[in-house]
């Protein structure tokens, strides 16, 4: 327990933390508004780093319906991040259309859209492997220009190290927070779409048009989830049509421990989530897939509210 | 024709088997509770079982016992569920709705990494050659079967007297319910731990059922799978989940001609499904029985 | 009781045996493999290894001169879907011979249904204990990796005598990993190494900074990772950045090609126990002809699996030749049921030259494999690409 070992879980946790916040707002977004957990989020997170990976660099490989594959034109990294993250928050906006709005409109239990967003993650995986197979797919190491492969320095005669990966996937995260701070705080599409998500009827009467900014919110959603699958496609390679469930599954975690509904606690959870992994004692490292759930249990029974969550809805 | 059976023996069962765990779902929803604990029921029964079945300490459990060992293994499994179920219930149940269902989900992916990590469970191995009751898996028909019967007869039951009653004002309402006189937290952990020992005892009866047992049959996704039973059948109706399993389980099987694209054509009826039968199959159903109904009316 | 009269009919039929089925021709055997869901990356290398062995042993004249053909029913991930696949070949595709399925588990489960129907199965990538035991009629190509791990220690050991403390890191929700470490604990053990930390991780995981601190931390001078591609060349990745310099042993899962892009030049010098060794070519015609094959129709060197699979139907076509030369009658004449049962006394006689090596079946249905390997991964200078050089014989 000296102090490189704190120092340097303190890093790690604070740098998957702030990529567990960022997928977990896309799940918070959906949920403030209509009360209801996307489960084709997950999805829109894997499609988001293949749709990336086919921009930058273009090549399939032998698996699949686009087997040999070279596409001729290829973007310059960020060109295509950005591009592929527009192009998951219109698959954002499709989920939306597909898989919620018809249930709204016919009045259907609203557990049914849990099923339905489903479905709709289930093509999607079972697309994205339908075209490209299920092999590992990876961004060139040099994407980002020529950076060193970590930092390391020394604290009290120990090395800590942190990979610039580690510190890129941080830095993204925080503008990605900061940026849509902003749209929420400042803008009047964020207020509206805090007034929806107050109170849709209300906001109806103020001559907000719901539907509309349900879009809306998905298509933020979707572009948050995206921007997030890239991320992580990045730092560790896409390993197959399967590489964003167990992220699904921690975002939710994230987003109760947080406050469901809640922007600010979404990312509180994202870093405690993250935190709480990095800090697991050396030989505890069998119990790191549970760290997230045994908060989300312990939270739930002692303030179910979540860590920053207002008041208990009594949405479904 | 016995050609039919010989292949599709196994589907058919796993449909009645899948329909109990679709069962042990609509227990605690009929009191308007969405727990999603069952399939981390249905893992530890199933290894309650394995271990029973297969572990040198109760060799001579087995050995006196022989085929009775299965009803004491549903038995053990039965007051696992009970217990744990009460254990676990009591203080999830103080959530609602959506809180609920997260914290059974959590529940599931705890018991998961806790039976990897259990010694006796086999790890990721898990536990095989458990021993059979049956040459074929039709027979095991004869397991679920009447486990189902049970199930469903208690089902009318409840729906037919008081506490059903008592439930179904507790899923419409827990306020005025509470306020009524009806007990709503005993009535609420009532339906969950009568889920939970479903759930179980179905898991004790799948091990043997499925030759082998691991962490991978509790999975989030197959908990999810559970509740899509449910609500594609028609949560309405206590015969819901056998319909929706009916279609969930053998709809891979019919796609198969397809090959690699099958799995996509699922969740295209998945989402189909939903969007077009919002009360599920049963509801579709009904609806399609009041319009022929309506028919024949406007002509006479 | 009215529910149960018809599940009580259903019994009885399914008593009544349906046979006196021909052989059918071309020849079908019966490919069970996971085509989807999150075992896919493995099913469909068993595919391509598969499809190659069709096309070249019928390009060789088959089973002299009848062809054979694959029946392909993807089995998932799952038990349920392994034991439908199964009973599609049994019944519906009447295949002489199932190879497959992709995870030990799913054989616990759907093996017995084979055994039932006396149909032979033949793994070709099922590891764990147990699998031969289930019953007279299965049988694997895939060995249990027990020689191989200490040996790739020791070649580690020649590289770097003054190894003395030594990490292990496996996938503990992976059967085959979970089953290999325990072979290479005991093999440190053996070899009077200490062993300063043991750490778990999940083959989904992809961050693995909290294992290597640990393995940093406990100032371990060589690494010995059970896992899979993936997650495995995350790890190796990670372990270089973070500073980690000394030897890098990894077991049988790492001996994939899809480490190369998840790694890159980081994945160089790690020592890899092998089953398949796509370096043999120069010794082993069987392999040259597959691998030249295999590249020819995928422009990349086989994986492991893709061999493994392609032994498993090149065993079953020489087994079904053998019947021929030894009774003279063509495969066509057989009644299925019977061909089934000879056919699984022929592939328990007699060795194979395989891709993988010499090998054969014993009575139990385990394999017996003559070459294991230890190659070290050499990467091109793209930082893309990169081969199993072998390290010694």
């Amino acid at each position: 327990m000296d102090f490189a070992w704190l120092l340097q879980s303190l890093l790690n946790g604070l740098s998957i933390g702030s990529v567990y916040a960022v997928f977990a707002l896309g799940y918070t977004l959906v949920f403030s508004i209509l009360g209801i957990i996307n489960f084709a989020h997950g999805a829109v997170f894997t499609l988001g780093a293949y749709l990336t990976y086919a921009l930058a660099v273009g090549r399939f490989g032998i698996n699949g319906l686009l087997s040999d594959l070279s596409l001729p034109l290829t973007l310059p990294f960020p060109a295509a991040l950005l591009v592929g993250a527009l192009l998951s928050g219109l698959a954002g906006m499709a989920v939306e259309r597909l898989a919620f709005k018809p249930l709204r409109r016919r009045g259907a239990d609203p557990l049914l859209a849990l099923v339905s967003s489903l479905g709709v993650a289930l093509i999607v995986v079972n697309l994205i492997q339908y075209l490209v197979g299920a092999e590992i797919y990876s961004f060139p190491s040099d994407i980002f220009g020529d950076l060193p492969m970590a930092v390391i320095f020394s604290v009290g005669g120990k090395p800590v190290a942190v990979r610039t990966i580690q510190i890129i996937l941080f830095a993204a995260s925080m503008v990605m927070l900061a940026g849509l701070g902003w749209f929420i705080g400042r803008t009047r599409g964020g207020k509206a779409l805090r007034a929806t998500a107050e109170n849709a009827d209300t906001a109806s009467l103020l001559g907000i048009s719901v539907n509309r900014f349900i879009l809306g919110t998905f298509f933020i959603s979707g572009l948050l989830g995206g921007l997030s699958g890239t991320l992580i496609g990045v730092s560790f390679g896409i390993a197959g049509p399967y590489f964003g469930v167990s992220y699904g599954l921690k975002g939710l975690a994230v987003i109760v421990l947080g406050g469901l509904g809640s922007i600010p606690g979404a990312v509180l959870g994202g870093l405690v989530i993250g935190l709480g992994e990095a800090f697991l004692p050396p030989d505890m490292s069998s119990y790191k897939e549970a760290v997230a759930f045994v908060l989300l249990f312990a939270i739930l029974l002692v303030r179910p509210q979540g860590l920053l969550g207002g008041r208990l809805e009594q949405k479904v | 024709m016995s050609g039919f059976f010989e292949n599709y023996g196994f589907l058919i069962v796993t449909i009645v088997q899948q329909a109990l765990l679709g069962l042990s779902i609509y227990f605690p929803l009929m009191a308007g509770q969405l727990s999603l604990a069952s399939i981390g029921f249905y893992s530890l029964g199933g290894y309650v079982a394995a271990i029973m079945g297969t572990h040198p300490y109760f060799a001579p459990w087995r050995a006196a016992l022989g085929f009775f060992m299965f009803p004491l293994e549903w038995l053990f499994a039965l007051i696992l569920g009970v217990v744990l179920g009460i254990a676990v219930g009591y203080p999830a149940l103080r959530l609602r709705g959506i809180y609920l269902a997260l914290a059974t989900i959590a529940f599931v992916q705890v018991v998961n990494v806790a039976v990897l990590n259990m010694p006796v469970a086999g790890g990721a191995v898990g536990i095989f050659g458990i021993p059979q009751a049956f040459e074929s898996r039709l027979d095991y028909i004869w397991f679920f079967g009447p486990l189902f019967a049970l199930a469903m007869f208690v089902v009318y039951r409840i729906t037919a007297i008081g506490r059903g009653l008592a439930f179904f004002a507790v899923r419409e309402d827990e306020l005025a319910a509470g306020a009524m006189g009806v007990r709503t937290t005993a009535n609420k952990v009532t339906a969950f731990v009568l889920g939970c020992a479903l759930a179980a005892v179905t898991g004790a009866m799948s091990a043997p059922f499925l030759n082998t047992w691991n962490a991978r049959q509790g999975t989030f996704d197959a908990s999810v799978t559970c509740l899509a039973y449910v609500l594609i059948g028609g949560s309405r109706s206590l015969w819901g989940p056998l319909f929706g399993a009916a279609l969930l389980v053998s709809l891979p099987e019919v796609l198969r001609p397809l090959k690699d694209s099958r799995m996509i054509l699922n969740g295209v009826v998945l989402v189909a499904v939903c969007v077009y039968l919002p009360q599920g199959l049963m509801g579709g159903l009904a609806a399609l029985r009041t319009r022929l109904a309506a028919g024949r009316g406007g002509v006479a | 009781m009215k529910r149960l009269a018809p599940a009580l009919a259903l019994v009885l039929c399914a008593a009544i045996p349906a046979l006196a089925d021909k052989v059918a021709t071309p020849i079908p055997i019966g490919i069970a493999v996971g085509q989807t869901s999150n075992v896919a990356l493995f099913g469909q290398e068993q595919v391509n290894g598969a499809k190659i062995a069709e096309e070249r042993l019928n390009a060789a004249g088959g089973v002299n001169g009848t062809k054979i053909t694959l029946v392909f029913q993807d089995t998932a991930g799952d038990e349920a879907g392994a034991v439908n696949a199964f009973q599609n070949l049994i019944n519906r595709d009447k295949v002489v011979a199932i190879i497959g399925p992709t995870l030990s588990q799913q054989a616990f489960a759907a093996n017995p249904i084979a055994e039932r129907a006396k149909t032979p199965v033949v793994g070709p990538s099922n590891t764990a204990k147990g699998v031969p035991e289930i019953g007279e009629f299965i049988g694997r190509i895939s060995a249990p990796m027990t020689q191989v791990a200490p040996y790739s220690v020791k070649q580690a050991m020649k590289l770097n005598p003054d190894i003395k403390r030594v990490a292990v890191l496996y996938a503990q929700n992976d059967a085959f990993s979970s089953s290999e470490t325990v072979t290479f604990q005991d093999a440190v053990k053996n070899l009077g190494l200490e062993t300063v930390t043991v750490q778990k991780f999940q083959t989904t995981d992809n961050d693995f900074t909290t294992q290597v601190t640990a393995v940093l931390g406990a100032k371990a001078d060589l690494v010995i990772i059970s896992g899979l591609a993936a997650d495995s060349g995350n790890l190796v990745k990670q372990l270089r950045q973070l500073g980690y310099k000394g030897l890098i042993v990894g077991g049988n899962g790492l001996n994939s090609p899809n480490m190369f892009p998840v790694c890159g030049a980081l994945c160089s010098d790690i020592l890899v126990a092998q089953a398949y060794s796509p370096a043999t070519v120069d010794k082993n015609p069987v392999n040259k002809d597959f691998a030249t094959a295999f590249e020819a129709a995928y422009k990349k060197g086989p994986a492991q699996f893709s061999a493994q699979a392609y032994t498993a139907v090149q065993v079953v076509t020489e087994a079904l030749a053998k019947i021929e030369k030894e009774t003279g009658k063509k495969i066509a004449d057989f009644e299925l049921a019977e061909l089934r049962e000879m056919l699984n006394k022929s592939l328990r006689t007699g060795s194979y030259m395989t891709p993988i090596g010499e090998i054969s079946i014993q009575p139990s249905g385990e394999v017996e494999q003559k070459d294991f390997y230890v190659s070290k991964i050499v990467m091109n200078p793209d930082g893309k690409t990169g081969s199993f050089v072998l390290v010694s014989e």
